[in-house]
Formats: C-alpha cells, structure tokens, sequence
C-alpha cells in the first residue's frame, strides 16, 4: 500500500486507513478469542475503527489520554520509550501499544481468561502488521 | 499550601502556552499529533493534561493544569476540576463563534465558578479585533448576572500577561471567599 502520496486527509476518515485498520482489528478477534472490545485510534484520540462496532468510542478517547500521560511518566522517569499500557483490573485487562512509524494506537480490551503474556504477544504482533501495511506517513 | 488553578477553553485557544509561559518547572505535557488540521490548523494538541508549577514561596506554590479543548476528552475536566480552586478560561477571537465558547465553558464548569473563581482571557485580537471585550462582558452580564468575571486581552507567550490574568483571578477567588459566594459580589 502506499499511503505516503495520498492527499492530507483526517487519518480516522481514510478509507483507506479504515480498511487496514478493520483487517487488523479482525486478526487480532481471530488470535485471541477474548477480546471483548478493540480499536484503532489516532493518538490525538478519533476513533479510525472498533469492534464489536456497535460500541462508542469512549474508549478511543480514554485510550489517547491514558497513553500520553503512560508516555509522560516514561519521559519524565527517563526510563526510555513506553512499550505498552497495561491495565489489569478485577474484571479484565486493557492493553494498548502504538502503531510503529504511524500516528495510531491499537487498545483492547480482554476477558480474565487471557493470559497477560498471550494478550501481550497478540497485540504487538498485530500492531506490527497493520504497521507494515501502512506507508511511513 | 497549594493551590490548584485549572485552564480550561477551546482547542487553539493558549493554554499549553500559557502554562508554559508561566511555569517555574519544566511543563509536563500529554500532546500528541494533530491528524484533523481541517478542524484546527495546529501541529499538536493536548490529550490529557498540562502541568506547571509555580513557587510562590518555600511553603506554597501554585499548581497549573491545562485540560484538552475538545470535548470527547471531558473524562478529564471531571477528573481534574475536582482539586481547583479556580479556572483561567482562555478563548481564541479569531475562532468561529468565540463567545459563544465563553458561554459553553462557563456553563460547563459553572461548579467551580461558583465555588471557587474563573477569569477570561482573550487570546489573538490582534489576529481578529472583533468581538470587542465588551461583546464578552455584555454576555457574562446577561447570563452569569451573579458572577464578576474579569476579562482581559492576553497574549499566552506573555508571562507578564498571564500573570496579571492569574492574579486576577486570585483576587477574584479571594473576595468570594470573604464574601461568601457568588452572589455577593454583584
């Protein structure tokens, strides 16, 4: 794909973007069949896709503000890049990384019944996928 | 002692360079790219919060949180109003309908306008003279009538500006105190 000369357009109105981002959301429900919501934002917060889609996109919102504030802390504990946010709670887990090179962010949400570890490993292998599909931008 | 003083307005309006221009410290920030400059024309925008400190003396200094303009990132205007003893409310003139802003965001936080203070800065009239800060003191009269609000003309890259707009405010928060409430003081 090459993305890189298409005319500036908002990144979660891409229909471009959009398909990748949906393919990617897609693999992630085929390797882990425990994630009970996932989503494609930008990193100032628009959601670009979700699913199951009838959700709002609170969490694209949520997920922006968590991430920079995770990324400050880093910075500020100079304690280099942050790799990924984890939120374990009683009830689930979030998780959520960037899109290498790209100005996106992939959250999910995950039951219990999801190891950390294979949760981790998915979401980072799926990131890295719809990071390759996209052109540097 | 501390005090905590909340920044609030529409995206563009200063209020990451206001806090910036005021800080003692390094300014924490939360900005991320701007990927909709169709609907603002900036590089970056805040997402979560600006912070900023200012040393009033050894034993008190005034904490500075700037939240995000746009309203899909409310969750943090509730989470960071709680703390606030008052709020700089900072409008662009040059944006579409900036008093009309002034009104939302007074009305958004009218809790912590009423329990502790807020004052208004107008950033950019150089950029668009009009509406004047009588057009915004003329709303304030009509629809807030038990709020004295100050309102200046601000340059957010200004310390000095912004430091008469703070204090402002804190004279503003202070004769509520004495007063007891909103209502005393029209």
């Amino acid at each position: 794909m090459k993305l890189g000369s298409r005319p500036a357009i908002a990144l979660h109105r891409d229909p471009l973007v959009i398909d990748l981002a949906t393919a990617a959301l897609h693999e992630l429900t085929d390797l882990a069949h425990s994630v009970r919501y996932a989503t494609v934002l930008t990193e100032d917060g628009f959601e670009v896709d979700g699913l199951p889609a009838h959700e709002d996109d609170r969490l694209s919102s949520l997920a922006s503000s968590v991430q920079a504030l995770s990324e400050a802390v880093a910075r500020e504990l100079r304690i280099g890049d942050a790799q990924y946010v984890i939120i374990a709670a009683e009830g689930g887990h979030v998780i959520q990384l960037r899109v290498p090179g790209h100005p996106l962010v992939l959250a999910a949400v995950f039951h219990l019944d999801e190891t950390l570890g294979k949760a981790l490993a998915t979401t980072r292998v799926v990131a890295e996928h719809l990071a390759a599909n996209l052109t540097p931008r | 002692m501390e005090h905590v003083i909340l920044f609030a307005g529409p995206m563009g309006a200063g209020k990451t360079t206001a806090i910036r221009s005021l800080s003692d410290i390094k300014v924490v920030g939360t900005e991320a790219a701007n990927t909709d400059r169709e609907t603002a024309d900036k590089p970056t925008t805040t997402v979560a919060l600006d912070y900023g400190e200012i040393h009033v003396s050894e034993d008190e200094k005034v904490r500075l949180y700037g939240i995000p303009g746009q309203r899909r990132f409310d969750f943090m205007w509730r989470i960071l109003r709680e703390r606030a003893a008052g709020m700089v409310l900072l409008v662009h003139n040059d944006a579409p309908d900036p008093v009309g802003a002034m009104s939302e965001f007074l009305l958004e936080f009218a809790d912590l306008c009423e329990r502790g203070g807020v004052a208004i800065g107008v950033t950019r009239m150089d950029v668009r003279p009009g509406p004047t800060l009588t057009d915004y003191t003329d709303v304030l009269e009509r629809e807030r009538p038990d709020l004295m609000v100050p309102v200046l003309a601000v340059d957010p890259r200004d310390r000095g500006n912004m430091e008469m707009l703070l204090m402002s405010l804190i004279a503003n928060i202070e004769m509520r105190a004495v007063y007891g409430g909103a209502g005393a003081l029209t």
